[in-house]
């Protein structure tokens, strides 16, 4: 068929102009289609839907530079935890808080660099703000809980996990009265003075893998997920639109 | 004609600041140049009309909707195209990348037509060989064209412009002025400005904020014959004057009361805004 011109100008005119059309159509959308980034194609990969990966990968808290800067800290912190003999404990008091300063960078005035812009679309700015801190939140207890491991494994290590959710779910929480970022200072700020006086105190930090404190994340952490999906910025959030 | 937007008594504070005291005015289809010197509430009037930012008094109706209620706000965004002071812009994305995000938040939510509305409007603004590049190794001026493209999307009944000539150059800003004249057509388009000349060559309409309060509204004509008779040509500096300046041919042009037997001049736009804002500005002092 390649090789024969006239066969093919037989076969012009029996073959369905708008299935070819559509055809062209499809190959000229393959062909013109931009290149996703990398964070993109491994959430499309993780059968993500495209419009969704994109809105992630436009997150200031998951891009290349945010990433590298966790496994910095994290790195110190696993180095200071295998130096020392209450380095476990230190690591298990900064590793709740790399959640929670991710999420602070996922989305906000200040923070996204088309937040004004965002505000003017019929986009639900709740629900672009829940789906980025899922996938913060995700990325980030994924890269904590590997660090955890190489400190020392077995489950007291994973003793962050809990006052971690408890503290992005209050973050998330507040959102809804104050910016992201502002929450997400004002959660840790409280943590830390919280922990302040025991440390002072003690000359020691607190241990997170106390049931008690376990038990409490998970009624905190519980119960803000209940607020959040009760609220009426979520019903408006997950409905679709048209 | 039916006002596009309502504003009526509109106020905004910030802190100490009273960015908006009491705007009253109508806008309809065209395009509509907001003139004020810096600080005059150009930006807080337009922030409140892209709904952005809530007003802390008044109201507004926009395209017959009012925008402190959840859904009717919704519904205006979906008319509307804005285009803020600084358009910020995301890390890594080419410009087909970065308008195709703003799409998916217009909520276009089938790929192939989204990428041919974003295929659309950045035809539209001459960028499609450049639709590919990265937005930060493009130059100034075609960044606010990517903006622009952006607010171009779903054909917006409502266009809102902050300053979109700021920092271009005169080719640019006349490439610009084409392209939102194009835009003004069938639709309403507002746009803030300092340059005159972008109000004398695109505006049916100008409204003139100074200090928080419309201090003029009418056709671009009207704006200049507020002069009419208050300018005048001298050899010499006139220290009567409200505003003078050398010309490049020598001359004192002036703005003000003139005297006796003063040689004068068909006043320009810019003479109206100038005698406008420089009345304004020598009652307060």
């Amino acid at each position: 068929m390649l090789a024969c011109a006239n066969c093919r100008a037989i076969l012009v005119p029996v073959a369905p102009a708008v299935r070819l059309a559509a055809v062209w159509d499809r190959v000229q959308e393959d062909i013109d289609a931009p290149r996703p980034t990398h964070i993109e194609r491994l959430l499309r990969a993780l059968r993500m839907r495209d419009e969704d990966a994109r809105l992630l990968a436009a997150a200031p808290s998951l891009q290349t530079s945010w990433l590298l800067s966790v496994v910095t800290v994290l790195t110190f912190a696993t180095a200071a935890a295998h130096a020392d003999a209450r380095g476990v404990a230190w690591f298990l008091t900064i590793a709740p808080l790399v959640p929670v300063i991710g999420v602070s960078g996922a989305y906000g005035r200040g923070i996204d660099p088309t937040y004004e812009l965002t505000l003017s679309t019929p986009y639900s700015r709740y629900r672009l703000l829940l789906l980025r801190v899922l996938a913060v939140l995700t990325v980030s207890v994924t890269i904590t809980a590997m660090f955890a491991l190489i400190v020392e494994r077995g489950w007291a290590t994973m003793a962050w996990l809990l006052p971690s959710l408890a503290m992005v779910g209050l973050v998330v929480v507040l959102s809804s009265i104050i910016e992201l970022p502002w929450a997400a200072g004002l959660v840790t700020g409280l943590y830390l003075v919280g922990l302040a006086p025991f440390a002072l105190r003690n000359h020691e930090v607190v241990d997170l893998s106390i049931p008690l404190i376990q038990v409490w994340c998970a009624a905190i952490a519980v119960a803000c997920a209940a607020a959040i999906v009760a609220s009426p910025q979520f019903r408006l959030a997950s409905r679709r639109t048209p | 004609m039916t006002a596009t937007v309502q504003v009526t008594e509109l106020t905004k504070r910030f802190n100490r600041t009273q960015a908006l005291a009491g705007v009253t005015t109508n806008l309809t289809s065209g395009v509509t140049g907001l003139l004020g010197p810096n600080g005059a509430g150009k930006t807080t009037l337009l922030r409140i009309l892209a709904t952005v930012l809530a007003p802390d008094g008044g109201s507004v109706r926009t395209l017959g909707l009012d925008p402190t209620k959840s859904t009717e706000r919704t519904q205006i965004r979906r008319s509307l195209g804005y285009l803020p002071q600084e358009p910020g812009f995301q890390r890594g994305f080419s410009a087909f990348e970065f308008v195709d995000y703003i799409a998916i938040l217009k909520e276009f939510n089938r790929a192939r037509e989204r990428h041919d509305e974003v295929r659309r409007v950045l035809d539209a603004v001459d960028l499609s060989s450049v639709s590919g590049k990265r937005v930060r190794a493009l130059s100034g001026g075609m960044r606010r064209r990517v903006a622009l493209a952006a607010a171009l999307l779903g054909d917006p009944a409502l266009l809102v412009l902050d300053e979109p000539t700021a920092g271009l150059d005169p080719e640019q800003r006349l490439r610009f002025r084409e392209m939102v004249s194009q835009a003004g057509e069938g639709r309403a388009v507002v746009l803030s400005t300092h340059q005159t000349e972008d109000v004398a060559a695109l505006c049916q309409d100008v409204v003139v904020l100074h200090e928080g309060r419309v201090r003029f509204q009418g056709t671009p004509t009207e704006l200049a014959s507020v002069a009419n008779g208050h300018v005048w040509f001298a050899s010499e500096r006139d220290p009567a004057a409200t505003i003078a300046w050398r010309t490049s041919e020598g001359l004192h042009r002036h703005l003000g009361e003139p005297r006796h037997g003063a040689q004068l001049v068909e006043p320009t736009l810019e003479d109206g805004y100038l005698l406008l804002i420089g009345r304004r500005i020598e009652a307060v002092a």
